[in-house]
């Protein structure tokens, strides 16, 4: 299988998470994907770009979906927020031909090549335990997590709504717990796994935006997590960073260490804490990796 | 089809006389077929293990909305739910009350702030100078998918953003909102709009998509949220920290193609805000987290203002509309 991408990194993994974008890179180069960049690529819109202007976020999905077509490649993301958006258009595309049409002709007016909706967008994640070869995978785990406790955080974008996905969507998704065990650690069950980081409300609704980290993360804890992961840079950005402020607003201390999934394979694979980009973190993980021989 | 034995663990709870609730688990073990309902093994434990049990049904066919409750993780309606949908692989199946409203016992709750919520959006039509008398065809493209709402409250039960705050008004709320808003009959749309653009309302939703899933009825109330969203805009209501937010997108795309991170806070809650932010600032920039000002312009970014300009001049409708619900 050709393991060939048009690499669509999004906006946080190009600045503020810019560690979940070299950690991707790193362990694509070492299980042999190649992640293409896109020079052509703009912002995906979020769903704010659908709210303020509908038919230009599609128009703006279609372009970014046709450089990746006439490169004949499918998309792959390490955003969950990306993913959502561009699979939702492409849901839509696929399922409405007289939408794609209309996008298409404003396409062709404005000098871009039309999309004809024959590519899938995919996440780093599903392409690394879905359709790297397993043996491969195992054989590059050369520090394995000695049942290190890990909580799997998929984030909503990577989730729902489940129909526009294509891999394993909703509650059927077990990408995150089947990596963990591979890699040697031990999943955690708790019932924030798939709840909301809250990110997409930091600036309305800052107070409840902590709370929603705050309580995923002594979910995660109180169910024996001692380490927490994500596919998502802006779940990163939110259960990390905003850890602190969250613990502020729930009086009392977290301190769970989170990192992107991406980074956690790295360590697993030997890869170095630098090209990771482990200090960038704000609970630092190094200690517990350290303590599992990363 | 052979049956197979289930265990149900129910959560029972009581209310003490501290107003307190306790809760503890109790399994009952039945035998049924893998596509009985979990409200049927529900009647059947009631009637012939223990009818101290409890909890609300009525019409057994998800029209009523009575019977949603918890099954294994999510609000669903027991009534609609097959057992091996929900069993794990040891044959368990979880039932529990549904969440964001106090316990009265067992899996009964009390449904009124969920219902005060919905009350709030007048959950009627209104006269005034915006109804329209002509109702044709495709008058009803955006209100008949809301319509199928029967008021079971599982979205409210399982909506991520009501677990942390008793102020949101809730995804079924803003469903029905919606229905009004596009009700060619209403008379009051922009009234509506503008009083759901205040705080605690759409735009608190954090579009986190439960709601869609857990819908048994397919209404996917965040959909409807959005597209609320968009009229509350077009009709000029833009000044919250969402809709600066929202706004901030296509100007920035035309220009460089990438979002520009770096002056996004500032725009959407203003230079007071962004200053209340600042220890937030610091915070982040102890990581290098603050993006830089200059974001990188990508290749044939004309091409993005030639488009945002087509469709200024020419808007397209292109909305998802409901499927034309003809008499049987």
């Amino acid at each position: 299988m050709s393991l060939e991408f048009s690499f669509y990194p999004g906006c946080a993994g190009k600045q503020v998470q810019k560690e979940a974008k070299s950690a991707a890179q790193a362990v694509a180069r070492e299980l042999g994907i190649t992640l293409h960049p896109m020079p052509r690529a703009s912002c995906c819109g979020a769903v704010s770009l659908r709210e303020a202007k509908l038919a230009f976020s599609l128009a703006v999905a279609a372009r970014i979906l046709s450089e990746a077509e006439a490169a004949g490649r499918n998309i792959c993301t390490i955003c969950n927020t990306c993913l959502q958006t561009l699979s939702h258009a492409n849901y839509r595309f696929k399922h409405e031909p007289d939408i794609l049409e209309k996008i298409n002709g404003v396409l062709k007016k404005a000098g871009v090549r039309p999309y004809n909706a024959t590519i899938k967008v995919q996440h780093l994640l599903w392409v690394v335990t879905d359709q790297v070869d397993q043996k491969l995978l195992k054989s590059k785990i050369t520090r394995p997590l000695q049942g290190l406790k890990v909580a799997p955080f998929y984030g909503c974008h990577n989730l729902r709504p489940s129909e526009i996905y294509e891999s394993k969507a909703g509650d059927e998704a077990d990408h995150l717990d089947r990596l963990i065990t591979l890699l040697g650690g031990s999943p955690v069950s708790y019932s924030g796994s798939r709840k909301c980081c809250g990110f997409h409300v930091m600036l309305s609704d800052p107070t409840e935006m902590r709370s929603m980290v705050g309580k995923n993360c002594i979910d995660a804890k109180d169910n024996g997590a001692e380490l927490m992961i994500s596919p998502c840079t802006l779940c990163d950005m939110s259960m990390s960073a905003y850890q602190m402020p969250a613990e502020k607003v729930l009086n009392r201390s977290i301190n769970l260490p989170e990192m992107n999934f991406a980074q956690l394979l790295g360590a697993s694979m030997g890869i170095d804490a630098t090209e990771l980009g482990l200090e960038r973190l704000h609970v630092d993980p190094r200690p517990i990796l350290r303590s599992k021989g990363l | 089809m052979a049956e197979k034995t289930y265990t149900f663990r129910v959560q029972r709870n009581k209310v003490t006389g501290d107003g307190k609730v306790e809760s503890r688990w109790q399994d009952y073990k039945l035998s049924a077929e893998p596509t009985t309902t979990v409200l049927i093994c529900l009647e059947r434990i009631k009637g012939q293990q223990d009818g101290t049990l409890t909890y609300r049904m009525s019409c057994r066919s998800a029209i009523c909305g009575s019977c949603a409750m918890k099954i294994s993780g999510r609000t669903r309606l027991a009534c609609k739910t097959h057992v091996e949908k929900v069993a794990d692989a040891n044959g368990v199946i979880h039932v529990s009350p549904m969440s964001n409203q106090p316990i009265l016992k067992d899996m009964v709750v009390d449904i009124r702030p969920f219902y005060n919520h919905v009350q709030k959006i007048k959950p009627y039509l209104q006269e005034g100078s915006e109804t329209d008398k002509n109702v044709g065809r495709s008058s009803y493209d955006q209100v008949n998918h809301v319509t199928q709402c029967i008021m079971c409250g599982s979205c409210y039960s399982d909506c991520t953003m009501a677990e942390v705050s008793d102020k949101f008004i809730g995804p079924a709320a803003l469903a029905k909102a919606f229905r009004f808003v596009s009700d060619p009959r209403e008379g009051k749309k922009t009234e509506r709009l503008r009083e759901l653009s205040e705080m605690h309302q759409m735009w608190s939703c954090c579009r986190c998509a439960q709601c869609v899933e857990t819908c048994p009825k397919d209404v996917k109330p965040m959909e409807a949220i959005v597209k609320l969203r968009a009229r509350g805009m077009q009709k000029g209501f833009v000044d919250g920290p969402g809709q600066k937010h929202a706004l901030a997108f296509h100007g920035d795309i035309q220009k460089t193609g990438d979002l520009n991170e770096f002056t996004l806070m500032q725009r959407t809650i203003g230079i007071v805000g962004t200053l209340g932010e600042l220890g937030m600032a610091l915070h982040l920039m102890k990581k290098g987290k603050i993006p830089s000002p200059f974001p990188h312009k990508c290749d044939g970014v004309e091409e993005l203002g030639n488009i945002f300009r087509i469709l200024e001049e020419n808007p397209l409708d292109v909305e998802t509309k409901a499927k034309e619900v003809a008499p049987e």
